[in-house]
């Protein structure tokens, strides 16, 4: 080769690498960091995924935030703490992420939590709806969140019994960390609500006969039960009210919304909770356009809402970047802290969604109530959650 | 107050007679072997496994299906399964003394404890490899329409489980103590070097006892998978109470055993009436009680050690 071409050839190719470390260096890196293939939440979480994607396509078919490209790096926490914690550092130190989605479930959120507050990066929660994660933990907080809230679930539940005029509340909680949070929670906000909930049982995630539990509950003369528990028990619980021929209103938490409910509960015992989801089928005509989009990859259709969530996640974190003039963790947190500019998200519109103290986008106003209904989830429209307005949640 | 008592009480035999028959399993081993299968959980998730898997099967699924949707398996697929999971679980058991028991058996040490154990984890991880973690509602050969006696309502499945449990009871105790095989077994655990003297194939004897304990965890799991839900991590905790209900009852008596997986269940059954959360604090504080002042068991013969 001639000392000529030699030369131009490396000149290009010196060009070419620049050129390609410059691109790279102009494209803003967000992190995802759940579950995508261990738990029954695994279809959740690839939902999100799908979300964020979408909204990373329209973001970027629209010129990118200030001639900017997002793109996104996925790490499979398998549901794991300890990994959710690994993949948190990963992301932050070497990808430099300048913001966290996830995680899928709640107790590896709680587990790193640390990590964005400490290294001042934002992360912006979808699924997962465990109350304390946005909680502060002194100084500058930068869990935020968009999707459901284990507190405002509650609160909707215990206004609707008071709605709905029950005189006793039985109260039913599992003996893990889900249930005891969601006991504590229930208690406190039914207190609030002036309801008597004096009868508390409680069971194991693995017991399969409720019916001792029951007959206290029927002796002391309770007529609704509100229970939190995850899918399965909460299935034998309707069996074992089956087997007594008792039958009071049951409230639960959304783990009723998952088909580990519907296969223990049986296709008629299912109908009977009433519990809450942020959205229930695609509304609006954005929802309807990212759900046909998506639905081809979705696992399950009931796994759509995650994908709204994800896809709003990315809108708000957008609108902070816009606002903040660029990435820095401090001022995208301050920024989020006081949005200026209405942010149009698949969901809703949001305006002024996060305040210094509240970093949750959504809340009991936004959920629905939902039941099953012939084998797929509806919404319920009966007088009394059409009577419920937002001041009659009280958290 | 009596209905909800009565309810409880059939509840509780109905939850008891599932840790009756693991507890009889422990027995059986036990009682030939002196030694106990601590896999016999993770033998009872996985006979339940294979039942389901040859229901799927019978429907033309494959299986690793997660539902069974509306279909209704027939009552010969039913029996097909049942002899799938008792015959395969059968099996395991002899691949499990080959294994895990005969290196050492009768050696110093407790590593068959080891062994076991081991085995129990190998076949969890391979079924989740298989079926994955999803638990997986089989339906019951008697459907699930709740059945009510004197105004309290019991699953049939529950039911068929109770009467299971007490025939399987009655056949083993009329075995063990009424016939040749049992007093051949009872033999073997008590002294294998004179018992081959007398004529006994000790390795048959031993062979049978694990194959015949590991039948009994299939068709544990066959009759408790309609009921919790085929899953991986069923035999866990029935496999920790029945091993409770054995020490109490005695573990060398099946008739002990069986009896005290009822007591074990009614128990909790009772206890839940109480206040629930002080369950397994009951539960095991009365084992250990058992154990304080008859360290046999309650049916249990004395251990004589000939000097």
């Amino acid at each position: 080769m001639s000392k000529v071409l030699f030369t131009r050839r490396l000149a290009i190719a010196a060009a070419a690498s620049i050129f390609t470390a410059a691109v790279a260096a102009q494209e803003i890196k967000l992190g995802f960091n759940g579950d995508l293939s261990a738990s029954p939440s695994a279809q959740s979480g690839a939902a999100g995924v799908l979300g964020i994607q979408a909204a990373i396509e329209d973001i970027n078919a629209a010129g990118g935030i200030n001639g900017r490209k997002l793109t996104l790096v996925i790490r499979d926490d398998q549901s794991q703490p300890p990994k959710s914690i690994q993949n948190m550092s990963e992301l932050i130190d070497n990808e430099k992420v300048v913001a966290v989605f996830g995680p899928t479930n709640s107790g590896n959120a709680m587990a790193w939590k640390h990590i964005p507050n400490q290294k001042k990066v934002v992360s912006m929660g979808m699924i997962g709806g465990g109350t304390d994660i946005t909680k502060s933990t002194g100084g500058d907080n930068y869990m935020f969140r968009v999707s459901m809230v284990d507190r405002e679930q509650v609160a909707g539940l215990m206004a609707y019994a008071k709605k709905a005029g029950y005189k006793k509340v039985g109260l039913m909680a599992e003996t893990t960390g889900f249930g005891a949070g969601g006991l504590k929670d229930m208690q406190e906000i039914a207190k609030l609500q002036g309801l008597d909930v004096s009868t508390v049982e409680r069971f194991a995630v693995a017991d399969t006969d409720m019916t001792s539990q029951l007959n206290k509950m029927k002796a002391a003369g309770v007529d609704a039960v509100a229970v939190w528990a995850q899918g399965t028990p909460t299935g034998q619980l309707m069996r074992s009210m089956e087997k007594i021929n008792y039958f009071p209103a049951v409230l639960s938490s959304w783990a009723a919304d998952n088909v580990t409910f519907f296969d223990a509960a049986g296709k008629a015992l299912s109908e009977k909770p009433i519990f809450m989801r942020t959205m229930v089928e695609a509304s609006n005509p954005k929802q309807k356009e990212l759900f046909e989009r998506t639905k081809g990859k979705l696992a399950a259709t009931s796994a759509f809402p995650f994908t709204v969530h994800g896809y709003d996640a990315v809108m708000l974190i957008a609108a902070a970047i816009r606002q903040a003039g660029g990435t820095d963790g401090e001022k995208m947190r301050a920024a989020l802290e006081d949005l200026r500019e209405p942010v149009v998200g698949a969901m809703k519109t949001y305006n002024k969604p996060f305040s210094k103290a509240d970093h949750e986008a959504l809340s009991a106003a936004d959920f629905a109530f939902v039941k099953w209904s012939a084998g797929s989830l509806s919404r319920i429209s009966d007088p009394v959650s059409k009577s419920l307005t937002a001041a009659d949640f009280k958290r | 107050m009596e209905i909800a008592l009565l309810q409880a009480l059939l509840s509780g035999a109905a939850v008891g007679s599932a840790y009756a028959l693991v507890a009889l399993g422990f027995s059986v081993t036990f009682t030939t072997t002196k030694t106990l299968n601590f896999s016999h959980g993770e033998f009872v998730s996985a006979g339940a496994f294979m039942g389901m898997s040859v229901l799927f099967l019978a429907l033309g699924n494959p299986i690793s299906s997660t539902s069974f949707g509306e279909a209704i398996p027939d009552m010969a697929s039913q029996l097909m399964a049942l002899l799938a999971a008792m015959v395969v679980m059968g099996l395991l058991g002899w691949v499990l003394y080959l294994v895990g028991v005969r290196p050492f058996a009768r050696k110093p040490g407790m590593s068959w404890v080891m062994s076991t154990l081991g085995f129990g984890v190998i076949l969890q991880s391979i079924g989740l490899a298989i079926w994955g973690p999803k638990p997986v509602v089989v339906p019951g050969p008697l459907g699930d329409e709740v059945v009510r006696l004197w105004g309290i309502g019991i699953r049939p499945q529950e039911l068929l489980m109770l009467g299971v449990s007490i025939v399987v009871m009655v056949l083993f105790d009329h075995v063990m103590r009424k016939t040749m095989v049992g007093k051949a077994m009872r033999a073997v655990a008590n002294n294998p070097a004179v018992a081959s003297l007398m004529g006994i194939n000790v390795t048959v004897m031993m062979v049978g006892a694990f194959v015949v304990s590991s039948a009994l965890a299939g068709l544990s799991g066959f009759l408790l998978a309609p009921i919790a839900q085929a899953s991986l991590f069923m035999g866990l905790s029935v496999g920790l109470k029945g091993f409770s209900a054995a020490m109490v009852g005695g573990l060398n008596n099946a008739r002990g055993c069986v009896i005290g997986g009822f007591v074990l269940g009614i128990l909790e059954s009772l206890v839940n009436l109480w206040s629930a959360q002080w369950r397994e604090v009951a539960i095991f504080a009365l084992v250990i009680l058992v154990l304080a002042f008859r360290p046999t068991g309650l049916f249990g013969t004395k251990m004589v050690e000939k000097v």
